[in-house]
């Protein structure tokens, strides 16, 4: 495996004695596309402030592209592009305005600078709204521009934070494309969101986040594997309760969920189990908004 | 570079904002313009300019006995004093009757009657009495001379008490600067008279052992004192009688009237005496202001120059605002730039847009306003430059401590209001207490006015180019402590 660009150690960030994050630790190698998954409040926002520099950690330490970096390191900044929660645009300009400034405040000018506007405005399909004033602009194209400014500069690690926002279906999937499109061209991207089939459908690899600590971190496939196999029986009748292997039961509507760990063995019993007439019985698919509320206990979604 | 970069974004978005252009640039013209005309109203009568004094004369004079002083009945000598009065113009109105016709109609606000005894009460006026002067009449009380003393009597139409208490104002000072010499001039002829120096023997008797010393006589020390008196106010002939002689046009009386209006007094000016019809002032570049209109904007013009310089403030806190508001701040801080370089980016355009103001105004009080600058004109660009500065670095300090809008606007514009108002732009600073006075040397707009006061008002003959510069220093160095100042606490985050 390719070193890590980026180890977070035991981050702990407090505000005025509150802690946000507490004892946070992960790391990320060159090329990942890895999610942040947390409930809102979780402290999602406040890790990627410290891990783009604009606050420091109450404890703990970054390492990016191995060195230490804290909010003072101006040149490891340039290395990273952050596509902030709340927009971040200047509505009075216009969208090619806007990733001209911001390509010029890190420093690229001419030629260069032209293309990468260009290409951003491509990125965002906004080039036939370039010459428009941000603030005539949809919820969805704002979010596009917000993505395309964090990469005018060509970063080698894009922050999303929750970059889907406030967006139509439209917008969003474009975004899920460009941000698959950049990683398979060999760019990071860390993807925080509070939505699991988000990241759940973008990301290998994630770590979740509740309360400022980190509960899970792995690749999608493996912590699936953590939960049980459910089958859901749609029946009228009362399913027995000597049915083998089964470790959880949940009435709902029109029967009941069971868990197994042994998948399997579970159906094939429901199955040839006398006198049980069942209207359907299926598999309930495995997520991970699943593996959130067997880790915590409560379910994501507020 | 990353400097010119946000300050060029910055200009882009002022530029794109009316609301700067209409607090910096129109506000200022319009307040000019009301004051201007509100003031105008007071001071000039059209279609002749000049404030009119309107007067009816029914003095029967002194008579044919001799006399050493005056030659003349004394309401002339006091129409001839109103008449030298700069920018003032006098009209005779034959009768009472038609006077008080005129008074009550509102076509005067005032007129002035110099009755029947003028000449013989004037001629009662002395600081002295007794066995010197028979039935002494002293008119001077603490706010002037008692008019109805001299027989002066005032018709006003109390419904235009602005008009009538500028016009009863001139007449005023006309009477102190006729009746004050005279009484001055009787009082020096005494000293050293034989009929002082007798008096003085009553008061000190060792004197009558003193003339017994050979060579020492009453004569002698009538003379010294006489001689050592006007020695020592050399500048001034104390018993010239006139207001020309005993200043010899050295000093000039003004009234400073209680007209508020942005760093100016102009019925101080209006009531001015004109320099060349006194004597002819030594050597003196004086520009004579003719129309009053012009005196008035003169200094009405850098009064709101001043005070609107300092307004920046709302439009860089709005800035600031709005990088907060609109999230980019926080993109500002991502970029590999330095706290400075923000700052500075901000500080930059802020400076041009208050540099622009300046000179658009005071390019404006010339062409709009007639005003003109002076006898030192290059002077006002490091006056204009520095006011700049200061107001910049001002606004850069509050503004990079605010939050929000609100904050802006209700802790902004209290500071601009309370900064004008106690540096004295927005009341003249004669007019403040003595402590206030000294307080408004704290405010940047106090060195300004200063400045240009110095350069623009027909008052000053010739500008002390040292207190300008100074002013110039000062204002320089307010500007930076207060930058450097806002890069330490201004809050970015
Ligand atoms: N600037 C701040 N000052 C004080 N508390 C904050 C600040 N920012 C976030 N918090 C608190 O820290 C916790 C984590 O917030 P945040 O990082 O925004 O969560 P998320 O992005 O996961 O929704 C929350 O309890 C929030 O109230
Ligand atoms: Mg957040």
């Amino acid at each position: 495996m390719t070193p890590p660009i980026l180890t977070v150690t035991a981050v702990e960030k407090h505000y005025r004695g509150t802690p946000a994050l507490r004892g946070v630790s992960f790391d990320l190698a060159a090329g990942e596309l890895f999610g942040l998954l947390g409930p809102n409040g979780a402290g999602k926002t406040t890790l990627l402030s410290v891990l783009a520099g604009l606050t420091d950690a109450t404890a703990g330490g970054v390492t990016l592209f191995g060195k230490p970096f804290t909010s003072r390191d101006a040149e490891a900044r340039r290395e990273i592009g952050l596509a902030t929660q709340d927009l971040a645009v200047y509505p009075e300009l216009t969208a090619r305005e806007n990733l001209l400034f911001f390509g010029r405040l890190y420093g690229l000018s001419g030629s260069n600078l032209k293309r990468r506007t260009d290409d951003m405005l491509a990125l965002a399909a906004l080039t036939d709204r370039a010459n428009h004033r941000v603030d005539t602009f949809s919820g969805g194209m704002k979010r596009r521009l917000n993505l395309a400014v964090a990469l005018v500069h060509d970063p080698r690690l894009l922050i999303l934070d929750e970059p889907t926002t406030g967006v139509d279906p439209q917008s969003r999937n474009h975004i899920f494309e460009q941000v698959r499109r950049l990683n398979a061209a060999g760019l990071t991207v860390i993807y925080t969101s509070h939505s699991m089939e988000e990241v759940q459908a973008l990301c290998p690899r994630l770590a979740i986040l509740d309360h400022g600590r980190v509960i899970a971190c792995d690749t999608v496939a493996n912590l699936l594997r953590q939960l049980p196999t459910t089958a859901r029986v749609t029946t009228a009748q009362a399913v027995p309760e000597t049915l083998p292997g089964v470790t959880g039961r949940r009435r709902t509507e029109s029967g009941v969920e069971l868990d197994a760990a042994d998948g399997p063995a579970l159906f094939a019993a429901l199955r040839h189990w006398p006198g049980l007439e069942m209207a359907a019985l299926d598999v309930v698919p495995p997520t991970l908004e699943r593996v959130f509320l067997k880790l915590t206990g409560s379910a994501l979604r507020d | 570079m990353p400097t010119l970069t946000i300050a060029l974004k910055d200009l882009r978005l002022l530029l794109r904002d009316p609301r700067s252009a209409i607090i910096l640039v129109v506000m200022p013209l319009v307040v000019t313009l009301i004051l201007g005309l509100t003031l105008g109203r007071v001071f000039t009568d059209k279609p002749d300019s000049k404030i009119r004094i309107s007067v009816v004369v029914e003095d029967e004079g002194l008579g044919d006995e001799p006399r050493a002083f005056p030659d003349r009945p004394w309401s002339e000598i006091l129409l001839d004093d109103l008449a030298d009065t700069a920018n003032i113009r006098v009209e005779r109105i034959p009768s009472r009757e038609q006077a008080a016709r005129l008074v009550e109609r509102g076509d005067r606000s005032a007129v002035v009657i110099l009755g029947k005894e003028f000449s013989r009460r004037a001629q009662r006026c002395s600081f002295v009495g007794g066995e010197f002067k028979r039935d002494p009449i002293n008119p001077l009380y603490r706010d002037g001379v008692k008019a109805d003393e001299l027989g002066v009597e005032f018709l006003t139409n109390p419904t235009q008490p602005v008009g009538s208490s500028v016009i009863q104002q001139v007449v005023q000072v006309s009477l102190l600067r006729v009746v004050i010499p005279w009484m001055i001039g009787q009082a020096f002829d005494l000293i050293g008279t034989d009929r002082f120096m007798v008096k003085m023997e009553e008061k000190i008797p060792a004197l009558g052992i003193a003339y017994r010393v050979p060579g020492f006589s009453k004569a002698r020390l009538g003379d010294g004192i006489r001689g050592g008196i006007s020695d020592f106010f050399s500048e001034y002939d104390f018993n010239a009688k006139t207001w020309s002689g005993l200043t010899e046009s050295k000093r000039q009386f003004s009234v400073h009237g209680a007209v508020a209006g942005f760093g100016v007094v102009p019925l101080k000016l209006a009531v001015q005496r004109k320099p060349a019809a006194a004597a002819p002032t030594r050597g003196e570049n004086r520009t004579v202001y003719a129309d009053p209109k012009d005196v008035q904007y003169q200094m009405l013009v850098p009064g709101t120059t001043v005070t609107f310089a300092f307004f920046l403030l709302l439009t860089v806190g709005w800035l600031f605002v709005a990088e907060r508001r609109h999230g980019t701040l926080v993109r500002l801080r991502l970029a590999p730039i330095s706290r400075t370089q923000i700052i500075l980016g901000k500080a930059l355009p802020c400076l041009a847009v208050s540099l622009f103001q300046g000179f658009f105004l005071l390019a404006c009080g010339k062409l709009i306003f007639g005003m003109t600058f002076g006898s030192r004109p290059e002077l006002l660009v490091p006056v204009v430059v520095s006011t700049s500065i200061a107001a910049a670095g001002l606004s850069m300090l509050v503004a990079g401590l605010a939050r929000t809008e609100t904050q802006v606007a209700v802790y902004g514009t209290l500071l601009v209001i309370v900064l004008a108002g106690v540096s004295g732009s927005l009341l003249p600073r004669e007019l403040l207490p003595e402590n206030l006075r000294q307080l408004s040397l704290i405010t940047p707009h106090a060195w300004a006015l200063d400045a240009y006061s110095q350069l623009l008002n027909p008052d000053v003959a010739t500008p002390q180019v040292g207190r300008v510069l100074t002013a110039c220093g000062v204002l320089c160095l307010y500007g930076v402590v207060c930058l450097v100042v806002s890069r330490l606490v201004a809050k970015l985050d």
